[in-house]
């Protein structure tokens, strides 16, 4: 269970995310973006990685 | 195995919205260095925006340019940075950049976590999987749990920390002052901010 600081943590990363990038989106980056990757995603032959099952088992896990 | 659409759609409905730009951002990162671009692509790159902060004006600039460069000029700028005659004028793969050699090391040891992450290529594809193009893929899969649940930020930290931040973003850097650069220039300058962004950002979780 996570004790407040490592909430406040988090929060703070999120927060530092959303400023960061942001400036990307607000202005519709990012609706903008979503054309390009389904392209990219939705073809079997055009992009070069998926992930199988075990990765389940892996998150699990979650070490290097 | 992939999962359905429909557990996808799920995930992409509960992910943090940092985290759906953060896979946005390595999409586009994916998209720009992943092959020559043809006119299509030029055209949905024009719908790029951004506001006044750097990466913002990065994202805005690259947009202008995909609008006013030629496709014929694009494809040769591709061409020119990253095939060239023998080789470009950057050689964009982990390896290269952290030993000299491409398949050296550094692609052994990317390969050997893909296999226990359960990350495997298409078939067909030829390429060495540490090209800058599939490890921004790979993270934007790793933050969207493109067919599994979302990868915990400590994983992605693991993994951007090990195959992207020893170089990365000298190669952004590099696009950035390379001589054949136009249109690539501020995809340099999105890709060097943005792994400012996520090294500031990983660092904080401790």
């Amino acid at each position: 269970m996570k004790d407040r600081k490592d909430d406040q943590t988090v929060s703070a990363r999120r927060d530092f995310l959303k400023l960061s990038t942001l400036g990307v989106a607000a202005a519709g980056a990012a609706a903008a973006i979503a054309p390009v990757k389904p392209a990219e995603a939705a073809e079997p032959e055009g992009t070069g990685y998926r992930e199988t099952a075990h990765v389940r088992t892996y998150y699990e896990t979650a070490r290097f | 195995m992939s999962a359905n659409a429909g557990s996808l759609k799920q995930h992409e409905a509960t992910a943090a919205e940092e985290d759906l730009l953060r896979a946005g951002v390595y999409d586009v990162l994916a998209s720009v260095f992943r092959r020559e671009p043809d006119a299509g692509f030029l055209s949905d790159l024009q719908r790029l925006q951004g506001d006044d902060t750097p990466i913002g004006q990065a994202f805005a600039a690259l947009a202008a340019r995909a609008g006013s460069i030629d496709p014929t000029a694009a494809r040769h700028e591709y061409g020119d940075l990253f095939i060239g005659l023998g080789r470009g004028e950057l050689v964009p793969y982990g390896s290269y950049y952290l030993t000299g050699f491409l398949n050296e090391k550094p692609l052994a040891v990317l390969r050997d976590d893909m296999a226990r992450l359960g990350i495997v290529r298409q078939e067909g594809v030829a390429e060495p999987e540490d090209h800058i193009a599939s490890l921004c893929e790979m993270m934007a899969g790793l933050i969207r749990g493109r067919f599994l649940e979302p990868a915990p930020v400590k994983l992605q930290r693991a993994f951007f920390e090990r195959h992207l931040a020893p170089w990365a973003g000298h190669f952004f850097s590099d696009v950035e002052a390379a001589k054949s650069a136009d249109l690539y220039r501020p995809a340099g300058t999105i890709g060097r901010l943005f792994m400012e962004i996520e090294t500031a950002a990983f660092a904080m979780e401790e």
